[in-house]
């Protein structure tokens, strides 16, 4: 009982077709996205850095919770000092290999720099953000660029503008991007302590 | 030189007494029930003698003006932010009101650490932006205008939407419209934050950042005040298309006082000046309902003691929206009673 040929060809061109669409099913590398496709190019990047950030997040966490002084709400403003330096000196302790780059990595920093350009860039919004980030920002030579070191009390705190925020990379609550001169800082607000740094971010 | 005793001993009470009726001059209602009132500071943490004159003014006045709570514009604390920082700058100068139990509602300024929302006497229960209900019908929203991001953003909109038809009054440190010369208005910040206070009926804003006393012309119906002379002064920054009345030759608070659908408010200066005063007519309760571009209500002036500084060129880069509807007669000169001791 032998088939007719033109069963077997049916069949061949099924298992072509089954095996083609096996092959598109495969994960698709976010770097290498088509133009045109609704997935963000940037998702792989943006990922990995936010793996950093929580893997950060939650060193300091475990700092935090083992902490003897805790940092609440506090009539004593004593009290406050003490427990952000103790915390900080925790983080620290933990975070005793940490390096520049370790959250802002090359291929991060070259996202950022892409992100920032719309923003920062050129236009009169990117003017005017620009202005608002000069107005508070502190001179380069008043932060210590050093990982874990500590933000300067004395020292203002730049603005950041909300077109700023709403382009880069959401982050964890007290994580926040703050600058000095043109530089990026990723800055623990609860510790008072730079977690990394980008220099020359700003376009 | 003895001859000369009496005649400056009577000088000096003379100048005494000038002082002290200058200082009583209140133009507000100072009822002495079913009213709320409030006071505003900004810039105020710089612990110099500055800080200190005005803020004896400030506490001095409490007696005749039992204010009910503080806002602080931000920049709390300038320099550092030690212990004796918080003493220097803060629980000394204000320290006549403290004790009596008043509550500072801080909002954080470019100058203040985010570590400040820990301190209990700013009442910001560990947060960066809060909102609280002094009295029903009545809400504050303080924001953290250094990092407006968009947990923050949503997070207002949630409270805006939530809170009716209340009194809205918002308060954060950059002011998104300004006179000033040197700021001037935050047009990024004010892309974000003037549609949800249109949308949900925002009637009053505080800012401060700039170092003058500035009442702005109602934009698109919101009333805007800067107030970040409480410690800190900028002569001669101020003045431009969206001024209403300003004040920057010297350092200032301001006082409020809620009275149903009316807001009074008075800047007073160092020197116990009025430097601005007037009421203002709360939004139609409508118009919070079904949200678009309502009219300014008006503004009745009361005639300031101190000369304001005049009106420059603007140097602003966007243009003021459209003025209010003329302001109208001068409210009658205050006829208050005294406050009943707190």
């Amino acid at each position: 009982m032998t088939k007719p040929l033109y069963v077997h060809v049916v069949a061949l061109c099924l298992v072509a077709a089954c095996s083609s669409s096996a092959h598109q099913a495969k994960p698709v590398d976010p770097q290498q996205t088509p133009r045109g496709s609704n997935v963000n190019p940037d998702a792989g990047l943006i990922a990995d850095f936010k793996k950093r950030v929580d893997e950060y997040v939650a060193l300091r966490n475990k700092a935090e919770s083992a902490a003897t002084v805790d940092l609440k709400e506090q009539s004593k403003p004593s009290e406050i000092v003490v427990a952000e330096k103790s915390l900080a000196e925790r983080v620290r302790s933990q975070r005793t290999g940490a390096k520049a780059g370790d959250l802002f990595t090359p291929a991060t920093q070259a996202m950022f720099r892409r992100l920032l350009k719309p923003p920062l860039g050129k236009g009169t919004d990117a003017a005017d953000n620009k202005a608002i980030i000069k107005d508070d920002a502190p001179a380069p030579k008043e932060v210590s660029f050093k990982v874990n070191a500590e933000y300067p009390k004395e020292t203002p705190l730049s603005t950041v503008p909300p077109d700023v925020l709403l382009t880069l990379p959401a982050l964890p609550e007290d994580v926040q991007y703050r600058f000095a001169g043109k530089h990026l800082l990723l800055y623990d607000a609860k510790a008072n302590i730079v977690i990394d740094f980008m220099l020359n971010a700003m376009p | 030189m003895r001859t000369y005793r009496p005649f400056i001993a009577v000088l000096t009470l003379a100048a005494a007494l000038t002082a002290g009726a200058a200082a009583q001059d209140l133009t507000l209602p100072n009822k002495a029930k079913d009213t709320l009132k409030f006071a505003v500071i900004g810039d105020s943490g710089t612990g110099d003698s500055n800080q200190y004159r005005l803020a004896k003014v400030f506490t001095d006045i409490f007696p005749r003006f039992p204010y009910e709570f503080v806002l602080m514009l931000g920049d709390n604390m300038y320099g550092g932010e030690s212990a004796r920082d918080f003493q220097r700058k803060f629980e000394i100068p204000y320290k006549p009101v403290l004790d009596k139990g008043i509550k500072f509602y801080a909002a954080l300024g470019n100058h203040d650490s985010t570590n400040q929302r820990m301190y209990k006497l700013f009442n910001m229960n560990g947060e960066r932006f809060y909102t609280f209900r002094p009295q029903m019908g009545v809400r504050f929203f303080a924001l953290d205008s250094n990092y407006m991001d968009r947990p923050q953003l949503q997070w207002l909109e949630k409270e805006l939407s939530a809170s009716g038809s209340d009194w809205k009054f918002v308060y954060f440190h950059h002011p998104i419209y300004s006179s000033g010369g040197r700021h001037g208005s935050d047009t990024a910040l004010r892309d974000q934050l003037e549609p949800l206070f249109l949308k949900y009926g925002v009637d009053v804003v505080f800012a401060g950042h700039e170092h003058f006393y500035e009442r702005l012309k109602p934009q698109k119906g919101i009333h805007y005040f800067i107030s970040g002379g409480a410690g800190k002064l900028r002569r001669g920054d101020v003045g431009g298309d969206f001024t209403e009345k300003s004040f920057d030759q010297g350092y200032h608070f301001m006082l409020f006082e809620i009275d149903g659908n009316q807001l009074h408010f008075q800047a007073i200066s160092d020197q116990q000046k009025t430097v601005d005063s007037g009421v203002i007519a709360r939004r139609q309760v409508d118009d919070k309902a079904a949200p678009s571009v309502p009219a300014a209500p008006a503004v009745k002036p009361v005639p300031p003691q101190d000369k304001p500084s005049g009106n420059k060129p603007s140097t602003s880069t966007d243009k003021p929206a459209a003025p209010a509807p003329a302001t109208t007669k001068p409210a009658a000169p205050s006829t208050a009673k005294p406050a009943p001791k707190p």
